[in-house]
Protein backbone atom coordinates (compact mmCIF):
# COMPACT_ATOMS: atom_id res chain seq x y z
CA UNK A 1 0.00 0.00 0.00
CA UNK A 2 2.80 2.63 1.01
CA UNK A 3 4.37 2.27 -2.56
CA UNK A 4 0.84 3.20 -4.00
CA UNK A 5 1.83 6.76 -2.49
CA UNK A 6 5.14 7.02 -3.79
CA UNK A 7 5.38 8.41 -7.28
CA UNK A 8 7.15 5.91 -9.19
CA UNK A 9 10.40 6.51 -11.26
CA UNK A 10 9.50 7.20 -15.01
CA UNK A 11 10.45 3.95 -16.89
CA UNK A 12 10.57 3.34 -20.63
CA UNK A 13 9.18 6.35 -22.89
CA UNK A 14 9.11 8.99 -20.03
CA UNK A 15 12.46 8.29 -18.69
CA UNK A 16 14.00 8.97 -22.40
CA UNK A 17 11.64 12.18 -22.84
CA UNK A 18 13.06 13.29 -19.48
CA UNK A 19 16.00 12.82 -20.23
CA UNK A 20 16.42 14.19 -23.94
CA UNK A 21 14.03 17.34 -23.17
CA UNK A 22 17.11 18.29 -21.15
CA UNK A 23 18.82 18.20 -24.37
CA UNK A 24 16.41 19.68 -26.47
CA UNK A 25 16.11 22.88 -24.57
CA UNK A 26 20.19 23.35 -24.96
CA UNK A 27 19.93 22.86 -28.27
CA UNK A 28 17.60 25.43 -28.52
CA UNK A 29 19.95 28.13 -26.85
CA UNK A 30 22.22 27.01 -29.42
CA UNK A 31 20.50 27.14 -32.38
CA UNK A 32 20.22 30.75 -32.76
CA UNK A 33 24.26 31.28 -32.56
CA UNK A 34 23.93 29.87 -36.53
CA UNK A 35 22.67 32.88 -37.54
CA UNK A 36 24.83 35.41 -35.89
CA UNK A 37 27.12 35.46 -39.14
CA UNK A 38 23.96 36.25 -41.26
CA UNK A 39 23.27 39.36 -38.30
CA UNK A 40 26.58 40.49 -38.39
CA UNK A 41 26.56 40.56 -42.12
CA UNK A 42 22.66 42.55 -42.42
CA UNK A 43 24.19 44.57 -39.66
CA UNK A 44 27.28 45.45 -41.75
CA UNK A 45 25.01 46.17 -45.06
CA UNK A 46 22.36 48.34 -43.65
CA UNK A 47 25.49 50.53 -41.80
CA UNK A 48 27.21 50.72 -45.45
CA UNK A 49 30.52 49.17 -44.37
CA UNK A 50 29.70 46.37 -47.16
CA UNK A 51 29.04 49.42 -49.55
CA UNK A 52 26.07 50.36 -51.71
CA UNK A 53 24.67 47.16 -51.67
CA UNK A 54 25.51 43.14 -52.27
CA UNK A 55 26.63 43.36 -55.52
CA UNK A 56 27.55 47.12 -57.20
CA UNK A 57 26.31 47.54 -60.68
CA UNK A 58 28.89 50.47 -61.54
CA UNK A 59 28.81 53.96 -62.50
CA UNK A 60 26.18 54.97 -64.78
CA UNK A 61 25.48 58.39 -66.58
CA UNK A 62 22.51 59.68 -65.95
CA UNK A 63 22.35 63.21 -68.67
CA UNK A 64 25.21 65.60 -66.93
CA UNK A 65 24.71 63.21 -63.58
CA UNK A 66 26.92 60.51 -62.59
CA UNK A 67 25.48 58.12 -60.31
CA UNK A 68 26.16 54.26 -58.74
CA UNK A 69 23.66 51.54 -58.20
CA UNK A 70 23.99 48.64 -56.90
CA UNK A 71 21.78 45.11 -56.01
CA UNK A 72 21.10 45.86 -52.39
CA UNK A 73 21.01 41.97 -51.89
CA UNK A 74 21.96 39.40 -54.23
CA UNK A 75 18.87 37.32 -54.53
CA UNK A 76 15.85 36.69 -56.74
CA UNK A 77 13.02 39.25 -56.74
CA UNK A 78 10.75 38.55 -53.63
CA UNK A 79 7.20 37.69 -53.84
CA UNK A 80 5.07 40.78 -52.45
CA UNK A 81 1.27 39.08 -52.84
CA UNK A 82 -1.23 40.82 -55.59
CA UNK A 83 1.94 43.15 -55.80
CA UNK A 84 3.53 40.60 -58.05
CA UNK A 85 7.84 40.49 -57.41
CA UNK A 86 10.01 42.92 -56.30
CA UNK A 87 13.84 43.94 -56.31
CA UNK A 88 15.32 46.37 -54.56
CA UNK A 89 17.94 48.48 -56.09
CA UNK A 90 19.95 50.91 -54.51
CA UNK A 91 21.21 54.65 -56.42
CA UNK A 92 24.26 56.85 -54.68
CA UNK A 93 24.27 60.11 -56.20
CA UNK A 94 27.32 62.15 -56.85
CA UNK A 95 28.22 64.25 -54.64
CA UNK A 96 27.80 67.52 -56.99
CA UNK A 97 24.31 65.94 -57.82
CA UNK A 98 22.80 66.32 -54.72
CA UNK A 99 22.23 69.52 -54.84
CA UNK A 100 20.55 69.24 -58.55
CA UNK A 101 18.37 65.94 -58.14
CA UNK A 102 14.88 66.22 -57.23
CA UNK A 103 13.87 62.47 -57.76
CA UNK A 104 15.21 59.04 -58.92
CA UNK A 105 13.14 56.76 -60.62
CA UNK A 106 13.74 52.84 -61.47
CA UNK A 107 11.12 50.59 -63.49
CA UNK A 108 11.87 47.78 -66.10
CA UNK A 109 11.19 48.74 -69.70
CA UNK A 110 11.13 51.92 -70.84
CA UNK A 111 8.51 54.64 -69.51
CA UNK A 112 5.73 56.22 -71.04
CA UNK A 113 5.85 59.16 -69.45
CA UNK A 114 7.14 60.89 -65.87
CA UNK A 115 4.07 59.51 -64.22
CA UNK A 116 5.16 56.37 -65.09
CA UNK A 117 8.46 56.23 -64.49
CA UNK A 118 8.46 53.71 -62.15
CA UNK A 119 9.78 53.25 -58.62
CA UNK A 120 10.54 56.52 -56.55
CA UNK A 121 14.26 56.16 -54.94
CA UNK A 122 13.84 57.08 -51.10
CA UNK A 123 16.35 57.63 -48.16
CA UNK A 124 19.80 59.88 -48.53
CA UNK A 125 21.23 60.88 -51.16
CA UNK A 126 24.29 58.79 -50.66
CA UNK A 127 21.88 55.59 -50.82
CA UNK A 128 18.73 55.85 -52.12
CA UNK A 129 16.47 52.81 -52.29
CA UNK A 130 13.57 51.66 -54.51
CA UNK A 131 11.77 48.46 -54.86
CA UNK A 132 11.09 47.81 -58.49
CA UNK A 133 8.25 45.20 -59.47
CA UNK A 134 9.48 42.53 -61.93
CA UNK A 135 7.05 41.81 -64.65
CA UNK A 136 7.40 37.89 -65.21
CA UNK A 137 6.60 38.33 -68.94
CA UNK A 138 10.14 40.28 -69.27
CA UNK A 139 12.25 39.16 -71.55
CA UNK A 140 15.94 38.22 -71.65
CA UNK A 141 16.45 41.32 -73.53
CA UNK A 142 14.75 43.34 -70.44
CA UNK A 143 16.24 46.78 -69.66
CA UNK A 144 16.50 48.72 -66.11
CA UNK A 145 15.55 52.46 -66.58
CA UNK A 146 16.57 55.29 -64.79
CA UNK A 147 14.78 58.38 -64.76
CA UNK A 148 16.61 61.03 -62.46
CA UNK A 149 14.14 64.55 -62.24
CA UNK A 150 15.91 67.59 -61.38
CA UNK A 151 15.17 70.42 -59.70
CA UNK A 152 14.88 72.63 -62.28
CA UNK A 153 12.46 70.48 -64.73
CA UNK A 154 15.34 68.50 -66.41
CA UNK A 155 14.56 64.67 -67.22
CA UNK A 156 17.37 62.57 -67.71
CA UNK A 157 16.77 58.80 -68.44
CA UNK A 158 19.81 55.89 -68.80
CA UNK A 159 18.82 52.45 -69.67
CA UNK A 160 21.15 49.06 -68.17
CA UNK A 161 20.29 45.44 -69.22
CA UNK A 162 18.89 43.84 -66.45
CA UNK A 163 21.11 41.20 -67.09
CA UNK A 164 23.42 43.35 -66.14
CA UNK A 165 22.22 44.91 -63.49
CA UNK A 166 21.25 41.82 -61.71
CA UNK A 167 22.01 38.49 -62.70
CA UNK A 168 19.94 36.90 -60.44
CA UNK A 169 17.09 38.15 -61.52
CA UNK A 170 17.69 37.59 -65.30
CA UNK A 171 18.00 33.71 -64.12
CA UNK A 172 15.25 33.96 -62.10
CA UNK A 173 13.17 35.47 -64.93
CA UNK A 174 14.53 32.32 -67.13
CA UNK A 175 13.22 30.05 -65.08
CA UNK A 176 9.52 31.70 -65.27
CA UNK A 177 9.06 31.84 -68.82
CA UNK B 1 -4.17 18.06 -13.12
CA UNK B 2 -2.12 20.74 -12.27
CA UNK B 3 0.32 19.11 -14.30
CA UNK B 4 -1.94 19.94 -17.56
CA UNK B 5 -3.13 23.20 -16.15
CA UNK B 6 0.55 24.36 -16.09
CA UNK B 7 1.56 22.76 -19.52
CA UNK B 8 -2.26 24.56 -21.25
CA UNK B 9 -0.71 27.66 -19.48
CA UNK B 10 2.94 27.50 -20.92
CA UNK B 11 1.62 26.33 -24.67
CA UNK B 12 -1.13 29.23 -24.47
CA UNK B 13 1.94 31.81 -23.73
CA UNK B 14 4.20 30.70 -26.78
CA UNK B 15 1.39 30.78 -29.00
CA UNK B 16 0.84 34.56 -27.71
CA UNK B 17 4.53 35.22 -28.09
CA UNK B 18 4.75 33.71 -31.41
CA UNK B 19 1.47 35.38 -32.37
CA UNK B 20 3.21 38.82 -31.45
CA UNK B 21 5.73 38.33 -34.31
CA UNK B 22 3.61 40.26 -36.91
CA UNK B 23 4.60 39.93 -40.25
CA UNK B 24 5.62 42.65 -42.41
CA UNK B 25 3.71 44.15 -45.17
CA UNK B 26 5.35 46.19 -47.48
CA UNK B 27 2.87 48.56 -48.84
CA UNK B 28 2.91 48.53 -52.47
CA UNK B 29 0.01 50.17 -55.14
CA UNK B 30 -2.17 46.45 -57.08
CA UNK B 31 -4.77 46.63 -59.64
CA UNK B 32 -6.28 44.39 -61.92
CA UNK B 33 -8.57 45.01 -64.47
CA UNK B 34 -10.92 42.67 -66.51
CA UNK B 35 -13.71 43.08 -69.57
CA UNK B 36 -17.14 42.91 -68.11
CA UNK B 37 -18.46 43.06 -71.19
CA UNK B 38 -17.89 43.63 -74.95
CA UNK B 39 -18.02 47.48 -73.92
CA UNK B 40 -16.99 47.98 -69.84
CA UNK B 41 -14.06 47.29 -68.18
CA UNK B 42 -13.71 47.25 -64.51
CA UNK B 43 -10.21 47.49 -62.83
CA UNK B 44 -10.27 46.97 -59.20
CA UNK B 45 -7.12 48.53 -57.51
CA UNK B 46 -5.26 47.95 -53.48
CA UNK B 47 -2.60 47.66 -51.64
CA UNK B 48 -0.33 44.67 -51.58
CA UNK B 49 -1.02 44.64 -47.35
CA UNK B 50 -4.59 43.79 -48.54
CA UNK B 51 -6.40 47.44 -47.87
CA UNK B 52 -8.74 49.13 -50.47
CA UNK B 53 -7.76 52.05 -52.07
CA UNK B 54 -10.87 54.24 -52.60
CA UNK B 55 -10.02 57.47 -53.66
CA UNK B 56 -7.05 56.61 -55.56
CA UNK B 57 -6.86 58.35 -59.24
CA UNK B 58 -7.39 56.30 -62.27
CA UNK B 59 -6.68 57.20 -65.67
CA UNK B 60 -7.33 55.81 -69.32
CA UNK B 61 -4.52 57.14 -71.23
CA UNK B 62 -3.59 56.63 -74.94
CA UNK B 63 -0.49 55.76 -76.47
CA UNK B 64 -0.22 59.29 -77.71
CA UNK B 65 -0.41 60.51 -73.57
CA UNK B 66 -4.09 61.69 -74.15
CA UNK B 67 -5.81 61.43 -70.97
CA UNK B 68 -9.13 59.47 -72.31
CA UNK B 69 -10.92 59.41 -69.23
CA UNK B 70 -9.90 60.17 -65.52
CA UNK B 71 -12.29 58.80 -62.73
CA UNK B 72 -10.91 57.92 -59.34
CA UNK B 73 -11.37 54.13 -57.06
CA UNK B 74 -14.96 54.16 -55.65
CA UNK B 75 -15.86 52.80 -51.88
CA UNK B 76 -15.15 49.71 -53.11
CA UNK B 77 -12.16 49.87 -54.70
CA UNK B 78 -13.55 49.31 -58.12
CA UNK B 79 -13.51 51.55 -61.52
CA UNK B 80 -15.69 51.20 -64.51
CA UNK B 81 -15.30 52.56 -67.92
CA UNK B 82 -16.30 52.59 -71.60
CA UNK B 83 -13.74 50.64 -73.45
CA UNK B 84 -11.88 53.45 -75.76
CA UNK B 85 -10.93 53.01 -79.62
CA UNK B 86 -7.43 52.41 -79.99
CA UNK B 87 -4.50 51.31 -78.30
CA UNK B 88 -4.63 52.49 -74.07
CA UNK B 89 -3.30 51.73 -70.97
CA UNK B 90 -4.68 52.59 -67.43
CA UNK B 91 -2.86 54.23 -64.68
CA UNK B 92 -3.27 53.88 -60.74
CA UNK B 93 -2.08 56.70 -59.36
CA UNK B 94 -1.36 56.67 -55.70
CA UNK B 95 1.58 59.15 -55.92
CA UNK B 96 4.66 59.79 -57.45
CA UNK B 97 6.68 56.24 -57.37
CA UNK B 98 3.31 54.61 -56.24
CA UNK B 99 1.74 53.81 -59.74
CA UNK B 100 0.37 50.45 -61.51
CA UNK B 101 0.26 50.36 -65.37
CA UNK B 102 -1.75 48.07 -67.24
CA UNK B 103 -1.78 47.43 -71.09
CA UNK B 104 -4.76 47.22 -72.74
CA UNK B 105 -3.02 43.88 -74.22
CA UNK B 106 -3.34 42.75 -70.40
CA UNK B 107 -6.74 43.23 -69.98
CA UNK B 108 -9.02 40.11 -71.02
Amino acid sequence: MASKTMAAPPTGLAAKWRRWRFHLSALLLVLPLAYLPRYFDDLALSRGEKGLGQREIGQLAVGPWQVRLAEWRVEPPLPEGEAGHMKTFTLGLCADCISQVKAAYVRVGKPRSLRTAGALFSGSPYRLMASVPIPQRAGADAQLWLTLEGWDGALHQAAIPLAQASPVTQAWLARQN
Amino acid sequence: MRKTGRTILRLSAALVLLGAAVPVHAHHPTARCQQQDAQTIVCRGGFSDGGGAAGVVMDVISYDEKILISGKLDDKSTFAFKKPQGDFYVLMDAGAGHVVEIDHTEIK
